[in-house]
């Protein structure tokens, strides 16, 4: 009972504190000049980071297990991953945009976690005999951080093609004529320019594009690299997962649904990094995969949880309707 | 070049060494710089894979690009017909000619970049289409799900979905085919486009030219600074940097660069190990009663053409015991077999309790845990017995275990058919809930209570409840070379996060060119390279200082 009501309270704070950290985003999204609100929101978020670490702590001292057991903790844990990942880039001392998408990340994961959808999995529960393995906290934490890094890269390159595109809007209202010639004329002239910039960081301030090429190269170089990480973590969950149903199904590889929509959502980023190497694909081309990733993932991870069907039905929840 | 060669291998063991300070052997120098001669660095060259830097090797790349790109619209074509050529092989040196020139040609339209990705995508579709068909299933539920008279979305019927082979989808030969010409993509592009890489990436090399420096995707110039500072600078920051008289080379994280062939590798080790698997394997399940025993050879069954039956087959299993734990809730928590292999003698070889998640492993078999049934009831009835009730396994809320006995009390005459008893209902082995002759609900007793229950006048004592437990068996000689390729692309993932990153410099009178270049961290290269060059000492005094350095300087 101790645990519950901590846990409760614990929730409540991490949730309510980046409820408010979310707005000071916002807030200085439109007003750029307060730099004490923005402190204030990096601290908010360590408020949130400890509440959630002391949520999952609480419970894993309390049932006994590690805290993956259902997609109530599951959840949570994403939002924590998505925390480390908020984390990380702060460390090295580097800035980067990483942060404007966590953080409504992790609120969202939040919401959705504690949301009335799903009360009734809010108690921990005990584990069947196929999850008592050293490999669930290997598997499973290493599945929730890939998909939690995975999801931040293609929502990295989601914004990138948001941006490209509403300039490509611009560029439609204004000249109507043989906009398709025109449009891959600009893209050309924007090539030849993205060529030179990287050598001459300063010295074209007349561009009127300029800060806008600069967002989307950021944008662009980022999720690339939020990407790979998500990848090597993506193909360790795989191959653990691999290893550990080679020790209790019996087969390392079943093709139950849950595993392939895993391998599907490998396949879609390795056609990502590989679409990458070519130079006239990066940019759009491998943003727009990132984003079909996006979706993906989320159908791995929710979609096939909430059909509850194959081997992996632990997480599945019914519906409060049935 | 062996000591180039050898260079390379040595510097692929340690990329981070950190401050390795003494500069390599002269004698390399001199080599390097004559590889920079023979190949001049034009950007990166051949590798199609990489990362252009410059716009000049994206005309060139381009060139490439259709150069191999025609055939994409006919590649089935193309392979067969080399393989035909192939077939016909021996006639001849024109006819050598041919296969070379069409194996060259299948080489260069396998390791097509779109071709690979558009199989990726292939792939990937099929997969998803496996998990929203149901797989498996007799075809007269495909003939009522997907009616001819009423299609899904007004055309799928059962033969857009028996005749590719997508009832059982994962081993269709469309899914398979696609697999397979994957793999031939992998191997294409490592042995066309990734090995040349590394020779391009042997082309490390000093240069002499600032402009090319200055052309780099990094570029700054220092003024009244020295190179034998920088290349400090570099080194504490983890690069292997060399020095040349006035110009310096330095790189870090080359593990990098080719890593990616291992994963391609590790990616074709896991596919043949797959491929052993689904031909070489044996697989078999039983389920046994505690007590009994049976032979392996004869639950196995083989699974493909290679299986090869190995003579443990002949051992034989007895299950000692199985048990069950349970949670405080009375939902299990973990099943047990207790069991014990014999050889052909008779002779006990092995002996191990097996738990989910914890096989026993015995000369290439692995016996897992899976299932569980109730086999049988031993029950007392007024001190007489005990008799051997089966359970007969009841599917009556879905997919709940429920089984069900039932115990005669009446003597059993053929002439009457209604013969009334006592039914026993069981979800599992610990309680069982025992019903009158009228069917009504009389109590629950435990097995290990040893307490009787009265009912109909008659006292029933249930002695005790015998499981049955369910195992799986296999032979596998797939999964070492599985595991293989499991462990190299984990490894090798790992280090293709590894971000290359090249610098040059060139010290210029008194100032310093430097220009680097990376193919994955663009962001934090940049980052780092203002850090570093933000350190290097500014040298306040005359340029003669800096004549001094440079004639010094080795």
């Amino acid at each position: 009972m101790l645990f519950a009501t901590l846990e409760h309270i614990l929730t409540h704070i991490s949730f309510s504190t980046i409820s408010i950290v979310i707005t000071i985003h916002l807030i200085t999204l439109l007003v750029r000049e307060l730099r004490g609100l923005r402190d204030s929101s990096e601290k908010g978020m360590i408020v949130t980071f400890f509440s959630i670490t002391g949520f999952l702590v609480s419970r894993w001292v309390s049932s006994g297990h590690f805290p993956l057991s259902n997609l109530y903790e599951s959840l949570i844990f994403l939002s924590w991953a998505l925390y480390i990942l908020h984390t990380i880039p702060k460390i090295q001392n580097s800035k980067n945009d990483l942060s404007t998408i966590t953080t409504p990340s992790t609120i969202l994961t939040q919401g959705f976690a504690t949301s009335g959808l799903l009360t009734e999995m809010h108690q921990s529960t005990i584990l069947v005999p196929a999850l008592q393995s050293q490999w669930l906290m290997m598997h499973v934490s290493m599945m929730l951080l890939s998909y939690a890094t995975l999801l931040c890269g293609s929502l990295l390159s989601a914004a990138l093609l948001i941006i490209r595109f509403r300039k490509d809007f611009d560029f439609f209202s204004k000249k109507k004529k043989k906009v398709f010639l025109k449009t891959f004329f600009f893209s050309e002239i924007e090539y030849l320019y993205a060529k030179r910039s990287p050598l001459k960081s300063t010295s074209f301030p007349a561009f009127p594009n300029y800060y806008k090429y600069q967002l989307t190269e950021r944008l662009d170089s980022w999720s690339y690299r939020v990407i790979s990480l998500g990848f090597t973590l993506l193909t360790m969950g795989i191959l653990c997962g691999a290893v550990w149903a080679n020790e209790a199904w019996g087969s390392y590889w079943n093709w139950d649904p849950k595993e392939t929509w895993a391998f599907i959502t490998w396949t879609i980023f390795a056609i990502y990094l590989h679409s990458r190497t070519n130079p006239n694909w990066k940019g759009t081309n491998s943003a727009l995969v990132a984003s079909i990733g996006f979706l993906i993932i989320w159908i791995c991870y929710f979609g096939i949880n909430l059909l509850g069907i194959g081997l992996h039905s632990y997480g599945s929840f019914i519906l409060p309707s049935k | 070049m062996p000591s180039a060669a050898s260079y390379l291998l040595l510097n692929l063991c340690k990329p981070f060494s950190f401050r390795r300070l003494s500069p390599p052997p002269p004698r390399i120098h001199a080599r390097r710089v004559h590889v920079s001669c023979a190949a001049p660095r034009g950007g990166s060259g051949g590798g199609r894979r990489e990362a252009a830097p410059a716009g000049a090797s994206k005309a060139k790349k381009r060139v490439v690009f259709f150069d191999a790109a025609p055939p994409v619209s006919q590649p089935g074509v193309e392979k067969a017909g080399s393989e035909k050529t192939a077939k016909e092989g021996g006639g001849g040196s024109a006819a050598l000619a041919l296969v070379r020139r069409a194996t060259k040609r299948t080489l260069a339209v396998l390791s097509n970049l779109p071709l690979a990705i558009s199989e990726m995508f292939a792939i990937a579709a099929l997969m998803a289409l496996g998990t929203v068909i149901d797989q498996g299933e007799a075809p007269s539920y495909y003939f009522e799900k997907f009616p001819e008279d009423n299609p899904v979305f007004g055309f799928i019927t059962w033969r857009w979905i028996l005749t590719p082979g997508f009832d059982h989808m994962f081993s269709s030969p469309v899914f398979l085919g696609l697999l397979a010409l994957l793999a031939a993509s992998l191997m294409a592009c490592t042995y066309t486009t990734q090995l040349p890489m590394v020779k391009v990436a042997r082309r490390w090399s000093f240069t002499h030219s600032g402009e090319r420096i200055r052309k780099q995707e990094f570029a700054d110039s220092l003024p009244r600074a020295s190179i034998q500072d920088l290349g400090v600078i570099l080194m504490g920051a983890g690069y292997e940097v060399f020095t040349k008289g006035t110009s310096l080379y330095a790189f870090k994280g080359l593990a990098g660069r080719y890593a990616p062939i291992g994963v391609h590798l590790a990616m074709l080790f896991i596919m043949a190990g797959a491929t052993l698997s689904a031909t070489g394997s044996f697989k078999g399940s039983v389920d046994v009663p505690q007590g009994l025993n049976f032979v392996i050879g004869d639950v196995m069954k083989p699974r493909g053409v290679l299986s090869v039956a190995p003579d443990v087959f002949n051992t034989e299993v007895h299950v000692n015991r199985f048990y069950m734990e349970y949670y405080d809730s009375g939902e299990v928590s973990q099943f047990y077999s207790d069991l014990s292999l014999f050889n052909l003698d008779g002779k006990e070889v092995m002996r191990k309790t097996i738990k989910v998640n914890d096989p026993l492993r015995y000369g290439g078999i692995t016996i897992y845990q899976t299932d569980w049934g109730f086999s049988a009831l031993q029950v007392k009835k007024n001190g007489e017995g005990p008799f051997n009730l089966a359970m007969a396994p009841l599917k009556l809320n879905g997919d709940k275990k429920l089984f069900g006995t039932f115990l005669p009390l009446e003597d059993q005459d053929s002439s009457n058919p209604n013969v009334k008893g006592i039914s026993m209902l069981a979800r599992d082995l610990q309680s069982i809930v025992l019903y009158d002759q009228e069917g009504k609900f009389v109590g629950v007793r435990r097995p290990s209570s040893k307490l009787p229950i009265e009912i109909n006048g008659n006292e029933i004592l249930i002695e005790d409840a015998i499981g049955s437990t369910g195992l799986d068996l296999k032979t596998d000689p797939g999964v070492p070379i599985v595991y293989a390729g499991f462990g190299a692309l984990m490894l090798t993932t790992c280090i293709s996060y590894l971000s290359h990153s090249q610098i040059w410099a060139l010290q210029d009178g008194t100032t310093v060119v430097v220009g680097g270049k990376t193919n994955r961290a663009k962001l934090e290269f940049s980052e780092e390279m203002n850090r570093l060059l933000d350190k290097v000492p500014e040298l306040i005094g005359a340029d003669e200082n800096v004549v001094d350095i440079k004639s010094t300087a080795t």
